[in-house]
C-alpha cells in the first residue's frame, strides 16, 4: 500500500480558481456558503455530461466552495439542464422541476446543439442563466460561484 | 463476416456488412436469416435487450430516465424478483434525436456538424468516419501528415474515454483516492485536447480531406505532458490491481462469452476482453507502434485491463506520431463539393467499430446510415448483466464504455 | 353466561345479528366474571354428581378467571366485528361461533377432566365447522380436525391416567403423575401449534373466514396455553419439562418468525406469527420451570411466569386485531396476497390500516405498545439465566434465548413487510366492496385502545395480578410505576413514563410541526422523472428475497427460470415430512383397500365372519 497521505500532501492537484464575473440572477443569500446541484441530461451530445465529470475532478475541487452534486432533485438547489430537449424528455424534465424544493434555480446550457427543442420554449420558471453555447467545466464553475455570490 | 446495419433505400432493404477490413453494402435478402443480430439492428431505436420476464413477485425495476447513477437520459427495464437480475432491456428512445433523418438534404459541412453532435465524446470518431466516407466517395488520397494528425486526434479521444471508464469503475467501488487522481488525468487530457485542437472534445479537428489543428501547438511540449500522465497512469493502474476491494467488485462481474460476443457483433475493447484478436488499426498507417491488448476472461476486470493497456499503447502511438509529423503545412486539401455517389467510412472508435454509410447527390446528403458500437454494447450489457444483482450495475454498465448518445443517434 | 351462549346459538337459527349480539353480551359477562375473579378474589363452583364419587361441574378460581378475562377480550372483539362481517356468510356461522366460544368457556371453567373434554370437543368441532364455512377450505379444515382430535386422544389418555392415580377427574390439588403431565402437555402443545406440530395451524388459520381466524389464532391457541398453566398448577414445576419446553418453545419462536418473514399470503404471515408467539409463551413457561428448579428464593421463576401471562395477553389482543383488520381488508378487496392489497389506508380505510400498523408494531415490540412490555420482560428473563447453577441449564436457556431474540428480529422484519406492503404503501387504486363497517371499526378501535392502555398501565396490572414485588419506584419514577425484572433490581422499565417522555419529546412537537407546515410541497415519489406503472412497484416477494437467499439452506430456496417465467419457491421442511407421512398412509390404505376390497364375495363373507367372531371374543 502506498502512503497516500504523504503522496497527497506532496502532489497537490487542486488549482487556484479565479472566476469570471458575470451578471447572473441570484437565488437567495442562504446559498452563499453551499450549493447543491443536480444535472439533468435532456438530450445533449454527452459533451456536457463529460464536462460535469470534469467539474468533479481534482483540479477544481468544487467541494472547497461548498458545491456538491446530489443524487436526487429533491435535495438540489440548482437544476442544470444540459442540452436541447428531445420530445420524450419534456415530461421527465417537468417532473424533475416539480420535485425541486423551493427556492430553486435553473441554469440551462444548450451546448451549441443544432437540433432539439430549446428549453426556452418550455416556459420554465426560475431560470437564472441561459447559455446557448457549450460551457466547459471551469465556465460552469464560474456560473455556480456567481450564483452563490449574489445577494 | 459481420452484419453492421440494415437500412432502406429506394424501398429496398440493404445490408451493411464487414468482411475483415472490407466494408460493403448488399441487398442479398438471405443475410436476414444468416445473422443472429438482424433483429437487434432492426429494433435498435425501440428496445435493446432481452424479453421481459413474468412470474410471482417479478417486477420491473425501472432505472432512469433521470438518475444520478447513469448521467444520460435512457431507461433500463430491469426485471427481478428481488436482487437477482432476470432480464434487462434498454429503451434508448428518450435520447433519440433522429440525426440520420435530420442530415438528409443537408450540405457536407452541415452534415459534419451533425455527425460531431451525435456523441460528443466520440466526436473525432464520428467526424472521421463521416469524412472517410466522403473521401471514399471522392477517391482522394491524403498526405502522410494529415493521416498522422488524424491518428493523434483519434487516439487522444481514446485516452480520455478510457480514463473515464476506469474512473467510473473506481468511483463505483468507492476508491476515492484513485478516483481523484484519475479525474486529474481526465481533466488534463481535456486540456491537452484544447492545446492540440482548440476544443475540449476535439470537435472541428477532422474535416473532409484534411485536418485542422492548433497551429501554435508545441508538439514536443504535448509529448512531454503526455509522458508525465503516462507514468502517473501506470502507477495508478498498478495500485488499482492490488486493491482487493476494487478487484473483488469487478472480477467475474458481467461475464460475456466469446461466442456470444461474436454472435451479437460486439467490437472494440469488449471483444478484445473476450480474447478475440481483432483491431482494424493494426493495418492502418500511423499505427506502427501499436500492439493489440488482449484478455481472455470477458468480465468487467478484463475489459478494464484491456482499456488500461490500450491507454498506454495509444499514448505511445500519439507520441510516436507527434514526433513524425514534420510540418503543419497543407493540412487541408481540396474542398469536396458537388460529390455524387456513395461511400463507406469506418474507424476503430474508443468503444469499437464505427461505420458511416453516406450517399450524396451533387454535394447534398441523400441517405446516411450510422452503425455505432454502443448498440451492440448495450445488447452485450443486457446479456452479461443477467443473473447478477443490482449492486453490480455500475461495474457492469460502466465497464462496457457505452453511451446512449452514441446508441440513440 | 353459558345459557346466554346457548341461547345465542339457538337464536342464530332465526337471526344472525341477534345471535352475534347475544354472543357479545355473553362475552361481556365472561369478562365481568373474569375480572372479578382475577382482581377481586371471586370464586365459585357449581358441581353435579356424575357417577360413583365423580363430580362434574364448573369452577372459577384465580387462574382460569384470569384466562377467562383475557379470552373474553378477544370474544368481545370478534362478536362485535361479526355483527357486520357475518353478513358475508350464512346464518349458521353465528351458531358455530357462539358454540365454539361456549366450548372455550367450558374449558376455562372446567372443574374436572370430563367437563374439560366436553368443552374441548365442542370447541374443536365448531371451529372445524367455522373453517369449512370458507369455500374450498375442506382440506385445511380436515387437517385441523385431525390434529385437534390427536390432541383430544392425548388428553383422554392423560385424564384417564389422572383418574387412575387419583381416582378423580378433578383438576385441582396436586399430582405428579408422569403420564398425565406428558400426554396433556403434548396435547396442549399441539393445540398451540408449536413446531413441529404447526403445519395445520398456518393452513387452517389462513383459510378460515377472518373472524374465525381471529378466534382460532388467539383464543383457541390460548386454550393450549391455559392447559399448560393448569398442568403446572397441578403437577408443579418440573425441571426436565422446563428444559424441553424451552427447547421446543425457542425453536418454535425462531421457526415461526423466519417463516413469517418470507410468507407471501396475507393471512399466512399472521398465522406463522402465532406459532412464534406461542413458542415464546412456551419457552417462558419452561424458563419458569427451570428457574424454579434452580432456586425458589429467586424471583426469577415468578417473573418468567408473569412474562408468559403478559405475552399471552399481548398476543391475544394484537393477533385478534391483526386478523380482524387484515380480514376486513381481504374481504373488501377480495385478495389473498400481501402484494395485492397495497394501500389499505386509501382503499379500505384509515381504521383497519391503523389496526394493522398497531398490531404489527406491537409484535415488533414497538414502545408504547403492549408487545414492547412483554418482549422486554422476556429478554430480561433470558438475561438472568446466568444465575442458574448448572452449566447445562445455562447453555440450554441462553441458546434458547438467542433463538428467541433472533425470532424477535425476524418477527419485526415480517411485520414491517406486512405493514409496509398492506396497510401503507402506494394504493393500487383498487375499489373496496362497500360493507357496513361501524361495528368492525369499533371492534378494531377497542382492541387498539386496549393495546395502548394495557401498556400504559402495565405496572398497575401487576399489582392487580398480585405480583407487587416487581413494582418499584426509582430514577425519578414514583413508586408504583416502574417494572423491575428481579429482586434485587436487575433491570427496570416504565412504559408509562416512556409514553409520557415520548409524547413530550416527539409526538407533541411532531403535531405542532404538522399544524404549522405551510410551506410543504407535496409531490409524487421520485422515480427517475416518470410515474410508476403498476408493474414497476417493488413487490413484497422482492422485499423478502434477500432473506430467502441468505437462508437458502433453511428454506430450501429454489430459483426457477423457465423461458419468460421466473419465480422463487421456498418450502417449510416440516410440510415435507407430513406430506411424506400422508403419502405413505395413502399408499398403505390404497394397498389395504386393494387387498380387502377385491370384489370377491367369499372374501367379504369371511371378513364379516371374522369380525363377528372378534367382536364376540372382545365383548364376550
Amino acid at each position: 500500500m502506498k502512503p497516500w497521505v504523504f503522496y497527497g500532501l506532496s502532489n497537490r492537484l487542486t488549482e487556484r480558481f479565479r472566476k469570471k464575473d458575470d451578471k447572473i440572477k441570484g437565488l437567495s443569500p442562504a446559498f452563499r456558503n453551499s450549493l447543491h446541484i443536480f444535472p439533468i441530461d435532456v438530450g445533449n451530445d454527452n459533451g456536457l455530461n463529460f464536462e460535469m465529470e470534469a467539474l468533479q475532478s481534482s483540479q477544481y475541487n468544487i467541494h472547497r466552495f461548498g458545491i456538491f452534486f446530489t443524487d436526487s432533485p429533491r435535495h438540489a438547489d440548482i437544476l442544470l439542464i444540459l442540452g436541447r430537449c428531445t420530445e420524450k424528455m419534456v415530461s421527465p424534465l417537468k417532473e424533475t422541476i416539480n420535485q425541486l424544493p423551493s427556492p430553486y434555480g435553473i441554469v440551462v446550457v444548450e451546448g451549441g446543439q443544432p437540433f432539439g427543442i430549446k428549453p426556452k420554449e418550455l416556459a420554465l420558471s426560475n431560470v437564472l442563466a441561459y447559455y446557448e453555447r457549450h460551457l466547459s467545466a471551469d465556465e460552469v464553475l464560474s456560473v455556480l460561484l456567481n450564483i452563490m455570490e449574489v445577494k | 463476416m459481420r452484419l453492421l446495419g440494415v437500412f432502406e433505400e429506394n424501398e429496398r432493404e440493404f445490408f451493411l456488412l464487414q468482411d475483415e477490413d472490407r466494408f460493403f453494402k448488399s441487398d442479398n435478402q438471405s443475410y436476414k436469416d444468416e445473422f443472429f443480430n438482424y433483429n437487434l439492428i432492426k429494433n435498435r431505436d425501440v428496445l435493446i435487450g432481452s424479453e421481459p420476464v413474468e412470474g410471482e413477485g417479478v417486477f420491473n425495476f425501472r432505472y432512469g430516465p433521470v438518475t444520478a447513477g447513469v448521467k444520460e437520459a435512457g431507461v433500463f427495464n430491469i426485471y427481478t424478483y428481488g436482487e437477482r437480475i432476470l432480464s434487462v432491456n434498454i429503451d434508448p428512445s428518450y435520447k433519440k434525436r433522429d440525426i440520420e433523418r435530420l442530415m438528409i438534404k443537408k450540405s457536407i459541412d452541415e452534415g459534419l456538424k451533425f455527425a460531431e453532435f451525435v456523441c460528443g465524446n466520440f466526436a473525432v470518431s464520428h467526424a472521421l468516419a463521416f469524412c472517410r466516407a466522403l473521401e471514399g466517395c471522392a477517391k482522394v488520397d491524403l498526405p502522410e501528415n494529415v493521416i498522422r494528425l488524424r491518428v493523434v486526434a483519434l487516439e487522444l479521444e481514446r485516452l480520455y474515454n478510457h480514463v473515464d471508464v476506469f474512473l467510473k469503475l473506481a468511483r463505483g467501488a468507492s476508491q476515492n483516492v484513485l478516483t481523484s487522481h484519475l479525474s486529474f488525468i481526465f481533466e488534463e487530457l481535456l486540456r491537452i485536447n484544447i492545446d492540440f485542437g482548440s476544443n475540449r472534445f476535439l470537435k472541428g479537428v477532422v474535416v473532409p480531406d484534411g485536418v485542422q489543428v492548433n497551429k501554435s501547438a508545441n508538439f514536443e511540449d504535448l509529448s512531454k505532458r503526455l509522458k508525465i500522465l503516462r507514468d502517473k497512469f501506470e502507477e495508478l493502474y498498478e495500485h488499482a490491481l492490488k486493491s482487493y476491494n476494487f478487484i473483488d467488485r469487478i472480477h467475474n462481474t458481467a461475464l460475456l462469452s466469446k461466442e456470444f460476443a461474436l454472435e451479437i457483433g460486439v467490437t472494440g475493447p469488449t471483444l478484445r476482453a473476450c480474447g478475440v484478436d481483432e483491431d482494424l488499426r493494426v493495418k492502418e498507417k500511423g499505427y506502427e507502434r501499436l500492439s493489440v491488448a488482449l484478455e481472455e476472461d470477458g468480465d468487467s476486470l478484463a475489459r478494464m485491463e484491456v482499456r488500461a493497456k490500450e491507454f498506454l499503447n495509444s499514448l505511445d502511438v500519439i507520441v510516436d506520431n507527434l514526433n513524425k509529423v514534420k510540418s503543419l503545412d497543407k493540412l487541408k486539401g481540396v474542398d469536396l463539393k458537388d460529390l455524387n455517389g456513395e461511400g463507406i467510412g469506418y474507424n476503430e472508435s474508443p468503444s469499437g467499430l464505427l461505420v458511416y454509410y453516406v450517399r450524396l447527390n451533387s454535394g447534398i446528403l441523400e441517405n446516411v446510415y450510422i452503425s455505432t458500437p454502443s448498440v451492440f454494447g448495450f445488447k452485450a450489457f443486457s446479456e452479461a448483466f443477467k443473473g447478477f444483482i443490482f449492486t453490480d450495475f455500475s461495474f457492469a454498465f460502466d465497464s462496457f464504455g457505452i453511451h446512449f448518445a452514441d446508441c440513440a443517434r | 353466561m353459558i345459557v346466554l351462549y346457548l341461547i345465542g346459538a339457538l337464536v342464530g337459527f332465526l337471526n344472525r345479528k341477534l345471535s352475534y349480539f347475544l354472543g357479545l353480551l355473553a362475552s361481556l359477562l365472561a369478562l365481568y366474571v373474569g375480572v372479578k375473579t382475577t382482581f377481586f378474589g371471586f370464586a365459585g363452583t357449581a358441581l353435579f354428581h356424575f357417577f360413583d364419587n365423580t363430580t362434574v361441574g364448573i369452577e372459577v378460581d384465580k387462574l382460569n378467571g384470569m384466562f377467562l378475562a383475557i379470552a373474553s377480550l378477544s370474544f368481545i372483539a370478534v362478536t362485535l366485528f361479526s355483527l357486520d362481517f357475518g353478513e358475508l356468510y350464512r346464518k349458521r356461522m353465528a351458531i358455530f361461533l357462539n358454540l365454539s366460544m361456549l366450548g372455550m368457556v367450558l374449558i376455562l371453567l372446567a372443574h374436572d377432566g370430563i367437563t374439560f373434554l366436553i368443552g374441548w370437543e365442542i370447541m374443536t368441532i365448531f371451529s372445524y365447522l367455522l373453517i369449512v364455512e370458507h369455500k374450498g377450505a375442506y382440506k385445511e379444515a380436515f387437517k385441523f380436525l385431525a390434529f385437534s382430535e390427536l390432541s383430544t386422544v392425548l388428553l383422554i389418555i392423560g385424564f384417564l391416567s389422572l383418574y387412575i392415580s387419583k381416582s378423580s377427574f378433578d383438576l385441582s390439588g396436586n399430582t405428579n403423575n408422569v403420564v398425565f403431565v406428558l400426554f396433556t402437555s403434548l396435547a396442549f402443545i399441539i393445540k398451540m401449534g408449536i413446531v413441529p406440530f404447526h403445519t395445520w395451524l398456518k393452513d387452517a388459520h389462513s383459510k378460515a373466514p377472518s373472524n374465525a381466524s381471529a378466534l382460532l389464532s388467539a383464543p383457541v391457541t390460548l386454550m393450549g396455553v391455559y392447559g399448560l398453566f393448569r398442568v403446572i398448577d397441578l403437577a408443579g414445576y418440573n425441571h426436565l419439562w422446563g428444559i424441553i419446553a424451552v427447547i421446543l418453545g425457542s425453536i418454535s419462536a425462531f421457526w415461526g418468525a423466519i417463516s413469517a418473514a418470507v410468507s407471501k399470503g396475507l393471512k399466512i404471515l399472521p398465522a406463522y406469527s402465532t406459532v412464534e408467539n406461542n413458542g415464546m409463551i412456551l419457552a417462558m413457561l419452561g424458563f419458569a420451570a427451570c428457574a424454579h428448579a434452580y432456586s425458589t428464593s429467586s424471583t426469577l421463576f415468578e417473573f418468567a411466569y408473569l412474562t408468559a401471562i403478559l405475552l399471552s395477553l399481548s398476543h391475544i389482543l394484537a393477533k385478534t386485531l391483526l386478523f380482524l383488520s387484515i380480514g376486513q381488508a381481504k374481504e373488501q378487496l377480495g385478495e389473498e396476497s400481501i402484494d395485492n392489497v397495497r394501500g389499505i389506508h386509501e382503499s379500505v380505510g384509515k381504521i383497519p390500516a391503523l389496526g394493522v400498523v398497531i398490531s404489527g408494531l406491537s409484535f415488533s415490540a414497538f414502545p408504547l405498545l403492549l408487545g414492547y412490555v412483554a418482549e422486554w420482560m422476556m429478554l430480561e428473563s433470558i438475561f438472568q439465566s446466568y444465575q442458574f447453577a448448572s452449566v447445562f441449564d445455562r447453555v440450554i436457556t441462553s441458546t434458547g434465548g438467542v433463538l428467541l431474540s433472533l425470532g424477535m428480529g425476524f418477527a419485526s422484519f415480517s411485520m414491517i413487510k406486512l405493514i409496509g406492503y398492506s396497510a401503507l404503501g402506494f394504493s393500487h387504486g383498487k375499489k373496496a366492496k362497500p360493507m357496513n363497517r361501524v361495528f368492525m371499526h369499533s371492534a378494531e378501535l377497542v382492541l387498539m385502545g386496549l393495546i395502548v392502555l394495557f401498556s400504559f398501565f402495565a405496572v398497575r396490572l401487576f399489582f392487580g395480578l398480585g405480583y407487587s414485588q416487581f413494582v418499584i419506584g426509582a430514577l425519578a419514577v414514583p413508586t408504583g410505576w416502574l417494572i423491575a425484572s428481579a429482586k434485587p433490581v436487575f433491570g427496570v422499565i416504565s412504559p408509562t413514563f416512556l409514553a409520557i417522555v415520548l409524547a413530550v419529546l416527539f409526538i407533541v412537537p411532531f403535531v405542532i410541526y404538522l399544524k404549522s407546515r405551510a410551506t410543504t410541497k407535496r409531490v409524487i415519489s421520485w422515480n427517475g422523472g416518470l410515474n410508476l406503472k403498476e408493474e414497476e412497484y417493488f413487490t413484497a416477494n422482492a422485499f423478502s428475497f434477500i432473506i430467502e437467499y441468505i437462508l437458502r439452506f433453511v428454506y430450501a430456496t429454489k430459483e426457477t427460470k423457465d423461458g419468460n417465467r421466473a419465480f422463487v419457491s421456498i418450502r417449510d421442511v416440516f410440510d415435507d415430512v407430513y406430506n411424506y407421512f400422508v403419502g405413505m398412509v395413502n399408499r398403505v390404505t390404497y394397498l389395504i383397500s386393494k387387498l380387502v376390497m377385491n370384489g370377491k364375495v367369499y372374501f367379504y363373507l369371511s371378513y364379516i365372519l371374522t369380525m363377528f367372531v372378534l367382536i364376540f371374543i372382545v365383548f364376550g
